[in-house]
């Protein structure tokens, strides 16, 4: 199906890349993540090999994979060398596929590949025709030309005399490109099984590795990809979540990555905030940061910028990581907001309210977490209350990394982020996050106290691309909002 | 008669492999068996017929699959080691 000439792309190999990334297109693998960091899926018609150990998840991206092109009407093999196929039809299933329909149909066949371990082995000389014969049959029988090959590992130990093995998977994989067959191979860490056989500096035309790591005591999954013929890729380790959703990886997505800087602006339901900001609010697709000690009114100044927005017809997925729903809803309706009004069913549906526990997760867990909700409910506007939280839920450099990263990858989607500090009492008001090269516009809030009066202060550290205020202004929370006041006659705040 | 063993050999294509498989497999069986009580033996080329292999879930060939007497053996290779041939496929040592 796929339009390609294996001689065409032989020659291509000896020319420059730029030219081959445009002869050699790629397949989906379903994962939208790994689709874009592969610059648009594995390299069609030829062999993927796809490593890691025990549980990295190989075999749920091989599977994806498959999936993806039974759900997309695209007739499939897969040869399974170690689970059966009732086995691997459950975890297909687990993932959320319905595979068992699409086996039914006749779009999908799985052939068992799993050695007889009876079978005695007498004399030398073993071709693997026969194995190719019965892909071969399957993938005419269907016209296939997505296959895969999950633990092509267990060969070796049928096959663990026989030193023609090495040449025997050679043929393997030419045989594929001759097919045109777009094939992902897993393969565990075992007995070093593909070095052995030299699959990844040879063989196969692209090579992903999976593996786990333990980072801040909690499991991370990570996928790398060291190596693909014809394509750019990126060098860096990705994390990606295995759950009963199925895979996930960031960054999600292309679709909205073209977006430019909009001139368009949103309000933040402060009318004397949007004043200082020369009358009209942040950008859309900008960074908003609102810093302050314990009980300045950050998430106060959060909720109203949720609530202006929703009214303003946005989708707004707020991350609430220390106040439960219930609470955020009651503590910001004796400020005059009624949030509830935006949430489902009763409201209009506008608002997604999600409580996180920062403690409860890995870090890596939670941006990816945070992106998927993205993905799945594309806002306009997320807000991370307190972003702080998640900063501080490690010690090391790794929660602020993160922070960046999430900031960056939701600026790239074009999505608007409100996040709020929480400044320790002992910060003498200095930010901790390290974040602000990312954040756009920047408000601090504060609450000094002169003897006998406690105000509240605020000011515009920055506000790139907008007209601000250098005024340290006052402001009140009453209970219909919060109204800001006149210039402070005291000067900046302590 | 009742005590002929029945076998297949599945072979994929003409391979030297394979000829040296039917070969060692005939030479064995007519030692064995071949005056008094004679043996079925079937060579089947999973090239024209897949689905066969499909059916018997075979990974490698050449591949002998004993189906008569029963229980039912397989042995694959070129089937040069004679003795383990007929361990494998546990038939009687001729006489």
């Amino acid at each position: 199906m796929a339009e390609r000439d294996s001689s065409a792309t032989e020659q291509a190999r000896g020319e420059d890349a730029e030219h081959h990334r445009k002869a050699t297109p790629g397949a989906l693998t379903g994962i939208e993540g790994l689709d874009f960091i592969l610059d648009g899926g594995v390299p069609a018609g030829q062999p993927t090999l796809l490593r890691g150990g025990p549980g990295s998840g190989k075999t749920a991206i091989a599977m994806t994979f498959f999936c993806h092109g039974l759900s997309q009407g695209e007739p499939s093999v897969l040869a399974t060398f170690d689970e059966s196929p009732e086995a691997l039809t459950r975890h297909a299933e687990a993932l959320g596929f319905p595979l068992r329909q699409y086996l039914d149909q006749g779009l999908g066949r799985i052939l068992d590949m799993r050695p007889d371990r009876s079978e005695l082995v007498a004399g030398e000389a073993f071709e693997l025709t026969a194995l190719l014969a019965r892909i071969g049959h399957a993938l005419d029988a269907l016209g296939a030309h997505r296959l895969v090959l999950d633990a092509i590992d267990g060969m070796d130990e049928s096959f663990r005399a026989d030193s023609s093995l090495r040449a025997e998977l050679a043929r393997v994989f030419d045989w594929i490109r001759e097919r045109d067959a777009t094939t992902i191979l897993t393969a565990g860490e075992e007995n070093d099984f593909s070095r052995r056989y030299g699959l990844e500096e040879y063989i196969a035309d692209c090579v992903i590795l999976l593996k786990q790591e333990i980072r801040q005591r909690r499991m991370t999954r990570l996928l790398r990809i060291l190596k693909r013929r014809g394509g750019g890729h990126g060098t860096n380790e990705f994390p990606f979540l295995l759950d009963q959703e199925g895979v996930f990886l960031a960054p999600v997505t292309g679709t909205r990555l073209e977006a430019r800087p909009s001139a368009e602006r949103h309000g933040t339901g402060i009318a004397g905030l949007d004043a200082m900001l020369g009358g009209g609010g942040p950008y859309r697709g900008s960074s908003v940061m609102v810093s302050g000690q314990s009980g300045t009114g950050k998430t106060t100044f959060a909720a109203a910028f949720a609530d202006a927005a929703c009214r303003a017809g946005d989708r707004v997925l707020y991350l609430s990581f220390e106040e439960s729903t219930e609470e955020l809803l009651r503590n910001q309706r004796s400020v005059g907001l009624e949030l509830a009004e935006h949430i489902a069913p009763h409201g209009s549906g506008r608002l997604s309210l999600q409580p996180l526990l920062a403690v409860e997760l890995g870090w890596e867990e939670h941006l990816l977490r945070i992106m998927r909700a993205v993905q799945e409910q594309q806002p306009a506007v997320v807000v991370l209350d307190p972003a702080s939280a998640l900063g501080d839920a490690t010690e090391s450099r790794q929660g602020k990394e993160m922070l960046l990263r999430l900031f960056y990858l939701l600026k790239r989607e074009g999505v608007t982020v409100l996040a709020t500090e929480l400044l320790s009492d002992y910060s003498g008001g200095v930010s901790r996050l390290d974040v602000s090269s990312i954040i756009d516009v920047w408000i601090k809030l504060s609450r000094p106290e002169d003897g006998r009066n406690l105000r509240r202060l605020l000011n515009v550290v920055k506000a790139r691309g907008l007209p601000t205020s250098d005024q340290i202004r006052g402001f009140e929370l009453t209970h219909d909002g919060v109204y800001i006041t006149e210039p402070s006659p005291q000067g900046r705040p302590c | 008669m009742s005590d002929k063993p029945v076998l297949r050999l599945y072979i994929a294509g003409r391979t030297p492999a394979a000829d040296r498989a039917i070969r060692n497999l005939e030479q064995l069986l007519e030692d064995a068996y071949g005056d008094e009580v004679g043996y079925d033996l079937q060579v089947i080329d999973i090239l024209e017929r897949p689905q066969l292999a499909e059916d018997e879930r075979i990974l490698a060939t050449p591949v002998v699959i004993k189906e008569l007497p029963p229980p039912v053996r397989r042995v694959v290779g070129d089937l040069s080691e004679r003795d383990k041939v007929l361990i494998g496929l546990d038939l009687q040592q001729p006489s």
